[in-house]
């Protein structure tokens, strides 16, 4: 038998996007719905326009943290004896743009978990006790983050990027300091009452229960903030923030970018997926698989509404650091000196169509996929955009789209560890 | 109910094949049983160290992943105390690309020694990120020998210190790969849209000439009964002390490991759960508190862990974690939480099944246990559990000679 030569291939010829059923909660917030045929499981997501940019991030974060705190009827305690019942979970997470509340039940204790969930929310009274609690537990976290090389670049890095807009802020320890418990409650009233943009569900569900659903949540519904969208300056430059007794130093580089909408974003998807976006990136290749400086490294093209920024992240042994970043630039460089050879552009882009089918396959994953277009007003056209590009890119466009991108002067560079060794 | 078929090759390996029409991927898995506490104790670190030279190229085959990516897939490997698990997820149409590549690596690595040298450093850098370069990332280094005395489990999959990977030679690799890289020590567990009959014919084509080998013997050294409390304490610099309270429970095929689950989501999984309530809500000792179970084959921990609220101390603690246990082992818990434990565990489960490459992993893991079909069973084992089981199991776990306690002070200090 032959053992030497690879099973032969073939393309996949079509992924099927599933257009998820879309209603308008209390005529302003869009409800999205995709079934899933053949299991138990159900998931509601709602997003609130309650994230960290919207005013002091310390705020944000307490205020999610303390959303099923407890009720004038109901203590945090009584409050989650009531969602074990009923077998479910939930969970709360925030980001520099939303505070996304996630419950996860069987199809048939959904409704009633999202009753509890919304309940608490709406009676929500902000106990003293509990914003102590969970301003000791955050200050806690947050001093643990702190000894971590990751953490500090990933947060300068952040800081300095966007520096001059409300996506720099971050919260320090003393922040939580100065919190009165009545900014808690303005912001809960700001931002959550009102402040539901958005919400999916994968389940599934008679109509009458959808709708159901959209009646719970109606009164939540609110408008997405119009203010102007941040003006963000390129950063550049090197930062080192030293922390001694380290093994590893931190490194994350990068600069803005843009967003789904600009007309190089499919190029450079798969210009960055050959640079440092799969495992067998160049720059896996080299800094892991060639020089092993590290157990792994990565580059992302990462999104926000209306922005974008390109970052590369990895934490490195102590000593090789500086030559790690010799290495990130030596392999720009290439990227812009020298055209991809057939190979490589054929590998990956066999590659990114299998990813893109992956992503498909679903309902949870569909919906994911969807949420990545409606955030920038998009549908599932930009998709079939994106599969087209993978077909028709060239070797010289790769080489245009990386000199005019992986430029090394214009990168923001930041480390966090010992001193750097040249 | 998880479908699925069986059969075995001339050779000995065994293959599981899970039928689902409704995804355009498949699912290559592929489990060795081998692990971490099959190691010598001088040479520890060793099966997850083979674990990424596994990547480097086999016999007829100079690299693993770019195939695969080629045919639009991507594969990744991890290793435990017990088994080294290798997985492929790949559009359906190019399963073969994945049993080729599988089967060739099954024959006989290329036992490069590039790969060696670099995997070498691939791995004391993951041994550094994880374990040497975060806050309380040594902690199962050091609960570990305290809470193991002889059998295996005494040491992290990680290996014991970076000495022993710096040490590892080719021949080392090469024994190894003979000793437990054979079909007669794996188990192959293939899922996607596909027919049994040309499954079985694939597997028979790229597998059936790769030579049996003979499953190896595995005698481990015993644990003897703990019949001591054991306490070790360590500085770091942290913010925060943290406690981690070990205690002996069963291997994962007895009754008592689902118990034991059980047990340790009532005691503190969730925000209602036992500890939680007393110790950080109504004693606030505590900013976090954890009750969980290794999985392990052997002998396992139930483990109960967390971080001390600054200006309270580990002894406080102490005293009233016991109390805990001891006034929970008088007082039943109800009909209502043992319904709610019940019901949290199939919601937990019916997420777990969602992910095709979870249902595979788990299919083969079940197929080592004895029975793939286990995977079914389970859910009848977790029904079955009554209150007394509960109480009985807590009065048998938590008492002192049965525990392991590492505390870690923290050397900074915060008001």
């Amino acid at each position: 038998m032959n053992r030497i030569e690879a099973p032969s291939l073939k393309e996949i010829d079509k992924i099927n996007f599933i257009e998820p059923r879309k209603v308008l909660i209390g005529n302003i917030a869009p409800f999205y719905s995709i079934e899933n045929h053949g299991s138990d499981a159900a998931r509601i997501e709602l997003f609130f326009k309650a994230g960290t940019i919207i005013d002091r991030p310390v705020l944000a974060s307490l205020c999610s943290g303390l959303l099923l705190a407890g009720t004038s009827k109901e203590t945090a305690t009584e409050i989650h004896n009531n969602i074990d019942d009923l077998g479910g979970f939930f969970d709360i997470n925030l980001s520099q743009e939303h505070t996304v509340v996630s419950v996860y039940a069987l199809n048939d204790q959904i409704i009633p978990l999202l009753t509890i969930v919304m309940d608490a929310m709406h009676n929500a009274s902000f106990p003293e006790a509990e914003i102590e609690e969970q301003i000791a537990d955050k200050k806690q976290r947050l001093r643990v983050s702190y000894e971590k090389v990751n953490f500090l670049c990933q947060r300068d890095f952040q800081k300095r990027l966007f520096e001059g807009t409300n996506y720099a802020k971050v919260t320090e320890i003393e922040d939580y300091d100065s919190v009165t418990r009545a900014e808690i409650i303005d912001f809960f009233n700001s931002y959550f009452r009102k402040g539901l943009l958005k919400a999916t569900l994968v389940g599934r569900l008679q109509e009458e229960q959808l709708r159901e659903i959209e009646q719970l949540l109606a009164p939540w519904a609110g408008k997405e903030v119009t203010n102007n969208t941040p003006i963000f300056k390129q950063q550049k430059g090197n930062y080192h923030i030293e922390k001694t007794a380290t093994v590893q130093t931190g490194i994350r580089i990068g600069r803005m970018m843009f967003d789904r909408k600009q007309e190089d974003y499919h190029g450079f998807v798969i210009m960055n997926t050959i640079f440092g976006d799969y495992f067998g990136s160049r720059l896996m290749k080299n800094i892991r698989e060639d020089k092993g400086y590290t157990y792994g490294i990565g580059s992302a093209l990462a999104e926000m509404k209306d922005n974008g920024y390109f970052i590369i992240g990895t934490e490195v042994g102590a000593e090789v650091a500086a030559a790690t970043l010799k290495e990130i630039q030596y392999e720009m460089t290439q990227m812009k000196d020298q055209l991809v050879d057939k190979e490589e552009l054929e590998l990956v882009r066999n590659y990114l169509l299998g990813q893109a089918l992956k992503s498909a396959d679903g309902p949870f994953a569909m919906m994911d996929l969807f949420l990545g277009v409606e955030m920038h007003g998009l549908d599932y056209s930009f998709y079939n955009e994106a599969l087209k590009k993978l077909k028709l890119i060239t070797a010289e466009e790769i080489q245009s789209l990386a000199k005019k991108y992986l430029v090394w002067e214009e990168m923001l560079v930041i480390t966090a560890g010992q001193q750097l060794i040249d | 109910m998880i479908q699925f078929e069986r059969f075995e090759l001339k050779n000995g390996l065994k293959v599981i094949f899970h039928k689902d029409t409704s995804t355009p991927m498949a699912v290559v898995n592929t489990l060795y049983d081998v692990g971490a506490r099959d190691e010598q104790e001088d040479k520890t670190g060793f099966a997850h160290l083979f674990e990424h030279l596994m990547f480097g190229g086999s016999v007829n085959i100079p690299s693993y992943d770019a195939p695969l990516q080629n045919a639009g897939g991507e594969s990744n490997a991890f290793t435990s105390n017990d088994i080294t698990n290798y997985y492929n997820v790949l559009p359906a149409q190019n399963i073969e690309t994945a049993l080729w590549l599988e089967s060739d690596r099954m024959l006989s690595l290329a036992f490069s020694p590039k790969s060696l040298e670099v995997q070498r450093s691939v791995v004391i850098e993951e041994f550094k990120q994880r374990y040497l370069n975060q806050p309380y990332g040594d902690d199962w280094l050091l609960l570990r020998p305290l809470a193991y005395l002889k059998h295996p489990y005494k040491w992290a999959t990680i290996g014991k210190s970076l000495q022993h990977i710096e040490e590892v030679q080719l021949d080392d690799v090469k024994a190894f790969f003979k000793k437990h890289y054979n079909p007669a020590n794996a188990i192959l567990c293939i899922s996607g849209n596909f027919e049994f009959d040309y499954i079985k014919q694939l597997v028979e084509h790229w597998y059936g000439n790769i030579p049996g080998g003979i499953k190896p013997a595995r005698i481990l050294p015993q644990e003897p009964k703990q019949t001591e409390f054991r306490k070790a304490v360590y500085e770091r610099d942290v913010p925060a002390d943290a406690f981690y309270y070990a205690f002996k429970m069963g291997e994962r095929k007895s009754e008592e490991y689902y118990i034991a689950d059980m047990l340790s989501d009532e005691l503190g999984k969730e925000k209602s759960s036992v500890l939680y309530l007393k110790l950080k809500k109504e004693l606030q000792l505590v900013t976090d508190i954890n009750a969980y179970i290794l999985g392990s084959l052997d002998q396992g921990l139930f483990m109960i862990s967390g971080k001390m609220m600054n200006g309270k101390s580990m002894d406080e603690l102490d005293t009233a974690l016991w109390e805990v246990l001891d006034t929970f082992q008088l007082n039943p818990i109800t009909a209502q939480e043992l319904k709610r434990l019940k019901l949290k565990i199939r919601t937990s489960r019916e997420f777990q099944e969602q992910g095709l490459l979870n249902r595979t992993m788990n299919l083969a893991y079940y197929e080592l246990l004895g029975d793939a079909n286990g995977i079914n069973e389970e859910h009848e084992i977790y029904n079955a559990i009554e209150v007394e089981h509960l109480q009985e199991l807590s009065k048998q776990l938590f008492v002192k000679e049965n525990c392991s306690l590492l505390q870690i002070k923290a050397t900074q200090s915060h008001e």
